[in-house]
């Protein structure tokens, strides 16, 4: 019993970094209207970024600072090319995946070639490895408690920006009808360009987060977590953020109850199980895709 | 008394889509508080030419608005200068509530609007009523409120109303009507698309007729209006 409460635990924390990466791919999906695969190779860079702050400066706020910033710019660095590509005539949204699945590729290469020499980078315990809390089994590490309530204090935030703000009206009312917003002439392109420095912020702060979780980062993270992240958008139903929510916690519960319970790397199987479930049989994702 | 001063002007206007040219030449204007209407048949370019205004779709030729060109300016800016548009369809944001669809027009448009929100429910109590409802859930009259709503709370001197009959009970037509001419009577000035002819010269201070993208024809409503073959002329 205390080995699943331990589970269950670590799953939260987990979940809420899922649930973060999802409701900022999600936000792309919906107001810049591109399925940004390239994400949380953004948010892995942006890991690196405050490793590399932390190895030489050993100032956890300038390395804390240098993640945002580098995933702000990141994202910013991106709007351009996308932009570009959603203003050709007849070019649906795949057209974005395939561009970001791309840049990901491109971001993978240049962390498995250029930094550290390729080799994973581990970060150092004033980080996020000590142990805050010990109960039985149950090991609540500080990584652990900063990921679970920064993520749900990030996604209460995000979510009371979203309803109760103009630019969240603004936002909610492009991903409702583009067309629509444009011809009642809301300021779709601003919006648009403010949802990738939107997406930066929560980027970086999910940089620093899922570091403390994991205590190291690897070329190769960006890509699986990807795939993870687009099969928790798909399972909730493409940019419903809500959905998102439920799934992206869920799945970091499953994942880790997996991990205690099933050989190998199993656990990382999940994800795309239950999305192949959904795709057969709900294809409009469990709570219904939210974009046109 | 209505002032001559011209609001808006419209100079050579051409409006293709691909290969389809929907605006062919236009040239009109509107007085401030004038109510102008566009007539004519499906397809005859009343929408084309309001989009084209509105830069939702791309054009050649001059649009000036107290007297400064505005083709090239982004919706956004356009509506700024003080242009609103209410769309065919009545368009409103339908997982939005009420109020939420009404605060979007509250923060678009022109920062030195004198127009409150209390206002528009003076213009269309039910809207108050239902304020926490969800757009979706309107009829099709009161959608259409909604929209005339949000569009006002941007500001606007000028409003370009598409169609606003389409789709609606005779009954609630009139009602909306009814509007319109109240809305001019306290000081905004109307471009009208509608194939409502009948109707929208009756409220209108003068009309253009257009056919396959030209106007064919332009003059007093009142004057259309008395003709008895008007319609068969120039509308089938």
């Amino acid at each position: 019993m205390e080995i699943v409460l331990a589970q269950i635990v670590n799953g939260f924390s987990l979940g809420s970094i899922y649930v973060l990466l999802v409701t900022g791919f999600n936000l792309m999906l919906l107001v810049a209207r591109i399925i940004q695969f390239a994400y949380p190779q953004f948010v892995v860079l942006s890991m690196y970024a405050s490793w590399a702050v932390l190895e030489s400066t050993n100032n956890i706020f300038l390395a804390a600072l240098a993640a945002i910033i580098s995933s702000i710019i990141l994202n910013l660095l991106s709007e351009p090319i996308f932009r570009r590509i959603n203003n050709r005539e007849n070019v649906d949204i795949n057209a974005s995946f395939v561009a970001s699945m791309g840049l990901s590729m491109i971001i993978v290469e240049i962390m498995s070639h250029s930094i550290n020499n390729g080799f994973p980078v581990s970060f150092p315990d004033y980080w996020g490895g000590k142990n805050l809390f010990s109960f039985g089994y149950i090991n609540l590490g500080r990584g652990e408690f900063y990921a679970l309530t920064g993520g749900i204090i990030l996604v209460a935030i995000f979510f009371y920006l979203l309803y109760h703000t103009h630019y969240g009206r603004v936002f909610r009312a492009i991903a409702e009808s583009r067309k629509t917003a444009k011809q009642v002439g809301l300021a779709v392109l601003k919006s648009s360009i403010l949802s990738y420095l939107v997406a930066g912020i929560l980027g970086g702060i999910i940089a620093i987060l899922f570091s403390m979780l994991l205590g190291s980062a690897s070329p190769w993270l960006g890509e699986s977590v990807a795939l993870k992240v687009l099969a928790v958008s798909i399972t909730a139903g493409l940019g419903n953020l809500k959905g998102g929510l439920y799934v992206g916690l869920s799945l970091g519960i499953l994942e880790s109850l997996a991990v205690g319970f099933l050989a190998g790397s199993w656990a990382n199987v999940i994800a795309f199980v239950l999305m192949l479930i959904v795709v057969l049989t709900k294809p409009e994702g469990l709570f219904g895709a939210a974009i046109e | 008394m209505k002032s001559k001063e011209k609001l808006l002007e419209i100079d050579s206007l051409y409006l293709n889509y691909g290969s389809i040219k929907a605006v062919k030449g236009i040239s009109l204007y509107l007085k401030k508080n004038e109510i102008v209407t566009l007539v004519g048949a499906n397809g005859a370019g009343k929408s084309s030419l309001l989009k084209g205004i509105m830069n939702i779709e791309k054009t050649k030729g001059d649009i000036l608005f107290k007297n400064n060109k505005i083709n090239n300016l982004a919706t956004e800016k356009i509506v700024n200068k003080g242009i609103s548009i209410i769309p065919e369809g009545h368009l409103i944001f339908s997982s939005m509530t009420v109020w939420e669809n009404l605060q979007l027009g509250v923060y678009q448009g022109n920062k030195d609007k004198d127009i409150t929100l209390e206002e528009i429910y003076n213009y269309f109590p039910i809207l108050e009523k239902r304020k926490e409802q969800k757009a979706g859930t309107l009829s099709g009259g009161e959608q259409q409120m909604l929209s005339i709503g949000r569009a006002l709370l941007s500001g606007p001197e000028l409003l370009l109303v598409d169609e606003p009959s389409l789709g609606l009970a005779p009954q609630i037509v009139q009602d909306i009507f009814t509007i319109l001419k109240k809305l001019n009577k306290d000081g905004f000035t109307i471009l009208l698309a509608e194939q409502n002819v009948k109707k929208s010269l009756e409220i209108a201070d003068r009309a253009y007729v257009l056919k396959t993208g030209e106007i064919v024809r332009e003059g007093k409503a009142n004057d259309m209006l008395a003709e008895s073959n008007f319609m068969d002329l120039y509308l089938n």
